[in-house]
Parts: structure tokens; sequence; C-alpha cells
């Protein structure tokens, strides 16, 4: 990693976003969530708590979970970051994940959705076929207020079936 | 904004050196430090140190009988260590029921003891798995006992240039558990929670060494609890008087969390659960 000297209060960090190679000069003291949102408009990942409590700003770094509001910027240096705009390869064709969402009515208000998204790729990517007790647990970190925790679960456990390596590769993180 | 710096350093000399100026703090995973970040630090913001280049202290090393983590290894790691779920058990489940799947990603095993709270979750299983600790500076390295290290509710003995560069102990061959109470499974903090190691040998209890955690000031061992055992056969006698012991051994306070009443009492019952091998989620 560079290290950073002087009075600098902007620093520059490389590193891969859905996919694409970024190098962004940012305030130091930004939060990954930040970054996302103020620094590169990618405003799916939604701003909750900002003090991991909600996993509402939940994105992939590095193949796992992480609360965007809890990594500082220049903590990603290097790293790859997947979040809700990378998960359909088009606007025409929803990622399976996606698909079962909405066929299950897992979504009410939807502004836990893009971080539940994201908990159960990182979950699919463990386990492709998880039973119940681990799907809770998986989504343990993410509050839906609209308390629709059902139909998410239950869209979680059909995708047990339905779900491919294919489906999942690009999210793998090989070092 | 305007009088912040991080620094990103490779080598654990580098670190200690930048850690040796004024006003510096280092960064691990940041699930316990960004949360007061604002609060506490927002009038004056010191210097962070991201410790995340440091890649020698993200490891999980074996020498015989004898475990070291890294400082940074994270709670996500612990929970999927085989290695550790057989040597230190307690040490995996505590892991494995703190925060979210996100917070577990993120949080360190150094981050957890640095931070000094009570309820710190790792705690309790290292008290009773007689972890060492490293601590380094420039002017050297150190090892303390985990007993030794906590002060107060955040307080400890690590000075301002000093970093824990490893946490370790002896495998455990014996049983052990972990078990907490908190509002909700997931993202709270314990109100209340017991470790425990302990032989059994022709169905006597030996070798038991017992950890509470957020009911004192700092985790505390139960040495009258521990002696009481000692050589008992497990019924439900002995786990009562044991249940009593450990009650008054104890010494909640009531809080946001929880009541003083009420945690004394957990002590109790979570002592008899983990000895019956019930296990968290029951």
């Amino acid at each position: 990693m560079e290290t950073i000297l002087n009075t600098n209060v902007e620093i520059k960090v490389g590193f891969k976003l859905n996919g694409l190679l970024y190098e962004k000069s940012i305030p130091a003291n930004w939060t990954l969530l930040q970054l996302l949102r103020d620094g590169l408009g990618y405003y799916g990942t939604k701003c909750g708590c900002e003090i991991g409590e909600c996993g509402a700003c939940t994105v992939l770094l590095n193949g796992q979970a992480i609360n965007s509001c809890l990594v500082l910027a220049p903590q990603i240096e290097g790293a790859e970051i997947w979040t809700i705009e990378g998960v359909a390869d088009s606007i025409n064709s929803l990622h399976p994940v996606q698909r079962i969402f909405i066929e299950y009515d897992a979504v009410h208000c939807g502004f836990c959705t893009p971080g539940m998204i994201m908990s159960t790729i990182a979950l699919l990517l463990e386990n492709s076929s998880p039973d119940e007790n681990t799907i809770k647990t998986a989504l343990a970190g993410n509050l839906c207020r609209c308390t629709g925790y059902v139909q998410i679960i239950e869209a979680v456990k059909k995708l047990s079936g339905i779900i491919t390596e294919k489906d999942l590769e690009k999210f793998r993180y090989s070092e | 904004m305007t009088k912040y710096k991080t620094i990103n350093p490779t080598t654990l000399d580098e670190a200690l050196e930048t850690l040796n100026g004024c006003n510096v703090m280092p960064i691990a995973g940041g699930t316990d430090l960004l949360v007061k970040f604002y609060e506490v630090y927002g009038k004056s913001l010191p210097k962070l140190v991201v410790l995340d280049g440091l890649i020698p202290l993200h490891e999980i090393k074996t020498e015989n009988d004898r475990i070291s983590l890294g400082p940074l290894v994270t709670f996500s790691e612990i929970e999927n260590s085989p290695e550790l779920r057989k040597a230190a058990p307690q040490l995996v489940q505590a892991a494995s029921v703190a925060g979210s799947v996100q917070i577990r990603n993120r949080a360190t095993i150094g981050g957890n003891i640095a931070n000094g709270s009570p309820s710190g979750d790792l705690i309790p299983p290292l008290y009773v798995l007689n972890a060492e600790l490293e601590l380094s500076s420039v002017n050297g390295r150190r090892s303390i006992p985990i007993d030794k290290f906590f002060k107060g509710p955040g307080i400890t003995v690590l000075e301002k240039n000093e970093l824990i560069t490893s946490i370790s102990f002896d495998k455990t061959f014996e049983n052990g558990f972990f078990l907490r109470l908190a509002t909700r499974k997931a993202l709270a903090i314990s109100k209340v929670s017991v470790a425990a190691n302990y032989s059994m040998q022709n169905g006597t209890i030996t070798n038991v060494r017992i950890a509470l955690g957020a009911v004192a000031p700092t985790v505390i061992r139960a040495p009258r609890t521990e002696e009481y055992l000692s050589g008992k056969e497990l019924n439900d006698n002995v786990l009562s008087t044991a249940a009593k012991l450990i009650k008054e051994e104890a010494k909640p306070i009531s809080d946001i969390r929880s009541i003083a009443d009420y945690r004394r009492e957990m002590v109790g019952v979570l002592l008899k659960r983990g000895l019956n091998g019930i296990p968290q989620s029951e």
C-alpha cells in the first residue's frame, strides 16, 4: 500500500468496482459508503444507520459482505468491490437473485433490498444450498423495517435449486 | 476535514515508528473505531495508521501445541478455522455469535482486545485459554497474560505507541464453551457471557477455568466456583451450588443493556447450560 505522508487532505485510492478499475482522489476520512454515493454517484448502496447495525450499505469487499459505512476509504486500496449496480449484467437481464426477490415479493419499500441482495450473494458464494437457519444467520445483519422477512427467506431458499456457478463466478475474489 | 491524515505502512517497524508520533491511532477492522469516530474524535481527528498492509499480522500460526493469532485475524477467520474449532472451541463459539456476518468479516481479535470492553466476546474465551499477549513498540517487545491487560472499562495497559502483535495460547484438548445473552441473537452487545475450559475424567470435572463477561469492570475469572467444581461429579446438586456460588462472584451493574439482578441470575443459568452441554442456539 502507498504511504500517505505530510498534510495531504486528499488521498488517491485505486480499486476495482463492479469489474472496472478506478483511481480516485478523495478526502482521506471518507468511508467506502461516502465514496460510492458522494464520490461516484452509485446511490443503489443505501445509507441507513452509519454504525454497522442495519446492513443497508452492504457491499462485497473481496468476495465478502461488509458494511461500507465501517470501512475507511484508504482501506480499500487494491480491493475488489461489488455493489447492487454490478449485479445484473444489463438492464434487460436481471440476475437470478434479483428475479427471485421480485417473484417472491421479497421487496416492500425497497430500502433494505440492495443490502439484502448483496448479503444473499455473499451467502451463496459460500453455500449454494443453504438451509433456513443458515439463511437467517447470513441475513441477520440486514434489517427490513417493513418486516418482510418471511418473503425474503423464502426467496433465498428458492435460489438454492436455481443458482449456478456461472451466476456467481464474477463475484468470486481471487487474490 | 482539514487536519486529517492516514498512513498505510507495509512493515511492522514502519507502523511502530509512526505510532510513536503524537496523536496517532491504529485502525484495523474499524467496527468499533469508526462508530466512535466522529463522536469522540470529531474535534481533533487523530492520524490513523491503517494496519491492513501488515501481512504477517493476519496469520494463524501453529507450533507444536501452541497457537498464535495475529491481531488482524478476523472473527470470520476464527469462526471458519478447522484447527481452532478443535483447539479452542470456546473462542470459535464466541467469534461466531458476535455481531453480524458483515461485522465478523471486518472485526479483528486484536481490536476486540484493545477496545477493552468488559463485554468483548472474544475476551472470556482468551481468559480460560490462559492467552498471552505480545505488545510491541519502538522500544521493544513485552509479553503479558490476558488477565493483566485490562484495568477497567475501555482502559488497558497498552501504551499509546504500542500494538498488540500476537495472541497465543496452548491448544486445549479439553472441553470448552462460550454462552452469552443479548437483546437479540445478532448485532447485540452481550449483557452477560460465560466461557469455560475443563476436563472430564471418569465422570468428574477437573482443570476448571471459568471467565465472566459484562458483569464486572473487566472480564473476570470465577476462582471460588472453579475450586468448588474441581473433582466433583456433575449432577443437579453440584450444578445448583455452582450456579449459586458464581452469582456471588459476579459484580454486575445496571446499565442501558440490562440490570444487575438479571445479570447475576443469568451468570448461574449460563454456567449450568454450558456444563450441561446446551448450545447457544437453544
